[in-house]
């Protein structure tokens, strides 16, 4: 795979001349490169039922004839086929619906839904429209009328925006909680619906993607009732099985086109793996040290670049760094820029003026910029850490070279295992084989929440049907609850509630909580963070960063759903110690694997914070701990679980000390095949073991060794317990689960051989955090290294054939 | 049922309970005669505050009071409007209809009469329905998928009036408020709008029907106030002070009318009570009148106070209308330093050099 670069002369591409001198100066880190050729584009003629003036208003703009892409999604819809776009970023994916949209609204007076995830690239849509409605209008045509409706639309507008507006740009949140339980004041909107447009169909995934497929459900009952039936366009990055998750989306069949006809610059991309620091430990080099150097010298050639970082706080600490080495001068304008969730909508639309006006030449990221909103073209993509999917990883390098220009993305590998393994295997990632988009809209827990809202719209009738399970069922639940009448061949809503403003399509968890600066007696809101992350960011004593600028949280309100803050000139930044515990409820199915079972169920999960550590910056020291006082974070989940046999176990692993390290090691590295081979984020799934009973659990101490603990987190000994029956636990991270389990339970030993090839492989002494986790120093000449007590646990429970 | 209710079933799960009120019906300190509910007795203020969609031009005709209960304060397609009450005169009596939907499949039945009360031409006077009652019928006709009576007919919603004469001087506008400090009618032993829904629900679900009577008694009553608080809200326009109402506010609205004449006489009658701008309002009357007197000395009054908009008044008077450059600088230099001031000094200084 690896090649060596062609010469590069003076007066090549500065991309190039980077490229050059990063193979030249650290050619022992790249472990392989990969180019993508330029192409040419392939054009087709405009179709001969185009409307005169929209061929006018795109020569207006200097285009004569469509592109292969668009030209099929334009016929697809016109034959009133419901169909997905996925084509690369910057491929024009944009004309592929609005040509067949403002057909029908200039020729036939419908009307179009968009729906994007988020506002701000809702925003970004209805500028576009209003370009191409004002190109018509100078091409002699009407006008149309695009408006965004979103919670930010005043009321007084609201009723314009319901009456007036040929397309109307909104999210599925306001889809589910403002649109279709108020249908009947959109009711001339609905009767001319034609098309409702879904963009940035990939990220419909999860738990998101299976309350969204939901609300689809809701919103073609609501369209039969006003007689319509329109056609969806869907548009998406590149993901595996687009055509299969619109079609689940939308509960039809799904045309793809998959074959992009822009053209598109040549494409360079290097896998980076930091060069190893301290051989017997197998530690290397960090990778955000990596990231910066190489962001670093791409900003002093001048070139445009966005760093990608996986989480919120390393988006703050690689800014930080930047910004000591560009930034130092406060008056003049800033070079680096942080963009990540969490920022005040108005904060993120500056950045994202800045990054257009090319007043930025760093900006560091998190997956918030993952989707399509405009920031212009940008010439290098470095990736601190491997995303966690091949889709989103080729997102983030699509967004570098957006103008056929060539461009340059380098992937900087971490410790972690995926990376690891990834660097070894580069065709994961060339062989361009992205992952599928999962989604469980049949998820009993979600699945109620919308019938509960669908019979709120309009009364279910005796025979209806809605999703996979047994609608009558429910129905008969939710009169059981009180919420419906069942008379005639009806159910009706007989409840004084507004079931949508109690479900949240992006999780399952209740509010935002606001940071306020009170900084000399202020009063200044200025982040949000969402529920599920509350805890592990803002406890009183956390220093949290917006812009790189650290605050101390001083209290943390959580009733109130407030954090406190105060500016600081602190050296340091904080992390927060998690532990989970877990109880198995009920078990679904089980199975016998080698000396050991698996076996797949409910469990009820409760996570603690318990303390949080001070880390200084540059020299990452831990220089103190900190308490957490939080209640505890508690769900339920499903759950795949591994146990070996106590006889058999008693004989690899006698010292029980070593077999809760084993377990340790062995759930470290089946979580990451797990992720792997499920295609979700490792954040999607999580680890924990325990013996089942919620008795005790394990986990690394701050000696780094694995300790038992009892439910009050305080210290056990293995030694003393009547029963030691280990479990390894990988979870559904998110309540009620979405479907992760079940596959992993049919994989179970798949995956066990798979966790065992990734510790066989590695070229570590004792372990290392690319195998079963990080070990300590003189770990490698213990009698029994971690890393051959993770693979005594694994082979205990790896199915041998024959 | 219909016997408890003293109800007559119309269909089946649709009551209809009638009274005819009489002639001479009082309600708190007000007789309530037939004619309230003629609508060429409509004030012409409240007339200006109606919503007049889809014929802006025509007189008001024959008025018909309008007050429903629902199944809930959220709103939305699952909220239903389970009682609708409507008041409408007739030669020498009013008659009080109520609908009651006892049954859920009855629906399009019950909306059936419903909308053959809302038959044009009429004008539908109610308290905040604007916003609530009528959106919610609507609502249901849709989804019953008969054709909406509502969008046929002239809408005055008495809200808005009491908002613009007693928003400023009254704790809140409900409408429980206004019957009593303008009709000086105390409900007693009623039950609270806010406890409908649970009545309603109570008799679908469990077939109680103890609070059913006290939700139609309600609705009666709040039928009653708003055919009450017609010609006292009309006396309220024209004399604020009577009713305690916001003379400022009222007059305001003659203003805004065009009734120039109006607005001046009622500030001026009650210019010891008004506020600082309510005072500038009516010095700026008196001097689209070129009552230039009466305007100076209100704004010298309110100058001496160090108010700025009559600082400034007077020194635009000064410099324009009397030509008196060196007095309109004095007025201009006592104005609190901002641009303002600057340009104006600066512009003085000049023409007084020159």
């Amino acid at each position: 795979m690896t090649t060596s670069p062609a010469p590069v002369n003076a007066d090549a591409p500065p991309v190039l001349r980077l490229e050059a001198r990063l193979a030249a100066k650290y050619r022992g880190r790249i472990a392989a490169t990969h180019s993508a050729p330029a192409c040419s584009a392939q054009w087709r003629d405009f179709p001969t039922d185009f409307p005169p003036q929209l061929a006018q208003a795109l020569h207006e703009r200097g285009m004569e004839r469509l592109y292969s892409h668009q030209r099929a999604a334009w016929d697809l819809a016109r034959a009133g086929r419901h169909l997905v776009v996925a084509t690369p970023t910057a491929s024009g994916k944009t004309l592929c619906y609005n040509l067949p949209v403002l057909e029908s609204v200039l020729t036939r007076g419908r009307k179009a839904l968009y729906l994007f995830p988020t506002k701000a690239l809702a925003q970004d849509q209805v500028a576009e429209l209003m370009e191409l409605s004002r190109a018509l209008s100078a091409a002699g045509g009407a006008g149309i009328k695009a408006f965004t409706f979103d919670g930010d639309t005043p009321g007084d507008a609201r009723k314009a925006v319901r009456t007036r507006g040929d397309i109307v740009v909104s999210n599925p949140d306001m889809l589910h909680q403002a649109i279709l339980p108020h249908h009947t004041k959109w009711a001339q909107f609905f009767e001319g619906l034609a098309y409702v447009v879904v963009d940035e169909l990939h990220s419909y995934r999860g738990v998101f993607g299976s309350h969204v497929a939901n609300v689809f459900r809701r919103l073609k009952r609501i369209c039969r009732f006003y007689g319509v039936e329109p056609t969806f366009i869907f548009a998406s990055a590149t993901i595996a099985n687009p055509a299969e998750l619109a079609e689940r989306l939308c509960g039809e069949p799904v045309e793809a086109i998959q074959e992009s006809g822009a053209p598109q610059g040549a494409r360079h991309l290097l896998l980076w793996n930091p060069p190893v620091i301290n051989p017997d430990l197998g530690i290397r080099a960090s990778a955000r040290s990596q990231t910066t150097r190489i962001a670093r010298m791409a900003a002093k050639v001048g070139l445009k670049a966005i760093v990608f970082a996986r989480s919120r706080l390393m988006v703050e600490v690689i800014t930080k760094y930047l910004k000591d080495v560009f930034d130092h001068d406060p008056r003049r304008p800033a070079r680096v820029l942080a963009y990540r969730g969490g920022y005040l909508p108005s904060e993120r639309r500056r950045g994202e003026q800045a990054m257009r006006a090319g007043k930025v030449n760093l900006v560091v990221a998190t997956s918030a910029l993952e989707l399509g909103v405009d920031i212009g073209a940008l010439d290098v993509a470095i990736l601190n850490g491997y995303p966690g999917t091949v889709a989103a990883t080729m997102q983030r390098l699509g967004r570098a070279g957006r103008r056929l220009r060539p461009s340059l993305g380098v992937l900087v590998a971490t410790s972690d295992p995926l990376d690891q393994f990834l660097v070894r295997h580069p065709e994961m990632l060339f062989g361009a084989s992205p992952e599928h988009a999962r989604i469980h809209p049949d998820q009993l827990l979600i699945l109620l929440e919308h019938v509960r809202c669908a019979a709120f719209e309009l009364p279910f009738r005796d025979g209806d049907a809605f999703g996979g399970e047994d609608l009558g069922e429910m129905l008969g639940y939710l009169r059981d609850e009180g919420v419906l009448q069942h008379q005639g061949d009806r159910w009706y809503w007989v409840a004084d509630s507004y079931p949508a403003n109690a479900v949240s399509l992006r999780s399952v968890a209740e509010g935002n909580f606001v940071v306020i600066d009170t900084t000399e007696g202020a009063q200044t809101i200025i982040a949000e963070v969402d529920y599920s992350s509350a805890p592990g960011t803002i406890y009183a004593g956390a220093i949290y960063m917006v812009q790189s600028q650290p605050y101390q949280v001083e209290r943390l309100d959580w009733t109130g759903r407030k954090a406190f803050v105060t500016r600081t000139r602190a050296d340091y930044y904080t992390d927060a110690i998690d532990y989970t515990r877990l109880k198995i409820l009920d078990r679904f199915e089980g199975a016998v694997l080698g000396r050991g079972v698996a076996a797949n169920g409910e469990v009820h999960l409760v996570r603690r914070y318990p303390g949080y550590k001070k880390i200084r910056y540059y020299s990452h020291d831990n220089i103190g701990y900190g308490n957490i006082d939080l209640p505890d974070q508690e769900m339920h989940t499903t759950s795949v679980w591994w146990q070996a046999e106590p006889s058999a176990l008693e004989a690899a692993l006698p010292d029980r000390q070593q077999a809760i390290e084993g377990f340790l090691g062995a759930a470290y590295a089946l979580h990451h095949v797990a992720a792997l081979r499920s295609m979700a984020e490792l954040h999607d799934l999580g680890r924990a073991v325990g013996d089942g009973q919620g008795t005790w659990f394990a986990v690394v101490g701050g000696d780094g060794r694995g300790q038992m603990r009892g439910p009050g987190n305080d210290a056990m000994d293995p030694a003393e317990q009547d029963r030691f029956e280990p479990t390894l636990f990988l979870y559904d991270n998110y309540p009620g689960g979405v479907g992760l389990s079940a596959p992993l339970f049919d994989a179970a030993g798949q995956l066990v051989g798979d966790a065992r090839d990734l510790v066989v492989g590695c070229s570590c002494a004792a372990g290392c955090p690319a195998c079963v986790g990080p070990v300590l120093p003189g770990d490698e000449e213990r009698a029994l290294t971690p890393r051959q007590a993770a693979l005594a646990v694994l082979e205990l429970l790896l199915c041998r054939e024959g | 049922m219909a016997e408890q209710l003293g109800a007559e079933p119309i269909a089946p799960g649709v009551l209809l309970i009638e009274r005819r009120l009489g002639a001479r019906l009082r309600h708190g300190r007000v007789l309530l005669k037939p004619e309230v509910a003629e609508g060429a007795r409509v004030p012409p203020s409240l007339i200006e505050l109606a919503w007049r969609e889809p014929s802006p031009d025509s007189a008001p005709s024959r008025l018909l009071f309008l007050d429903t209960e629902t199944s809930g304060l959220a709103g939305g397609t699952g909220t239903w409007a389970f009682l609708t009450g409507i008041l409408i005169g007739a030669p020498d009596t009013l008659i009080l209809r109520q609908y009651l939907l006892t049954s859920l499949d009855a629906e399009s039945a019950y909306l059936d009469a419903v909308g053959g009360e809302l038959s044009a031409p009429a004008t539908l006077v109610s308290y905040n329905g604007r916003a609530f009652d009528a959106p919610l019928l609507t609502t249901r006709f849709r989804l019953c998928g008969q054709p909406d009576p509502l969008g046929q007919l002239w809408h005055l919603d008495l809200l808005a009036p009491v908002r613009r004469a007693f928003g400023r001087v009254w704790p809140d506008c409900r409408l429980m408020s206004a019957e009593s400090k303008l009709l000086g009618f105390a409900r007693e032993d009623d039950l609270p709008g806010s406890a409908a829904p649970a009545a309603w629900l109570g008799w679908i679900q469990r077939g109680e029907m103890a609070a059913l009577g006290g939700v139609l008694r309600h609705n009666r009553w709040d039928l009653l106030s708003l055919a009450g608080l017609i010609p006292v809200l009309g006396e309220a326009f024209e004399d604020p002070g009577c009713h305690g109402a916001d003379t400022h506010a009222v007059a305001r609205h003659h203003w805004a009318q065009g009734r120039l004449g109006q607005a001046l006489s009622l500030l001026e009658a009650d210019s010891s009570r008004l506020t600082d701008t309510g005072l500038m309002d009516l010095a700026d009357l008196y001097r689209r009148q070129d009552r230039w007197a009466d305007c100076c000395a209100i704004w010298q009054r309110l100058a001496s106070q160090g108010s700025q908009d009559a600082l400034s008044a007077l020194a635009k008077y000064h410099e324009h209308k009397r030509h008196d450059l060196p007095l309109a600088l004095e007025y201009a230099e006592a104005l609190a330093p901002s641009a303002e001031r600057e340009h104006r000094c600066q512009r003085l200084r000049r023409k007084l050099q020159g």
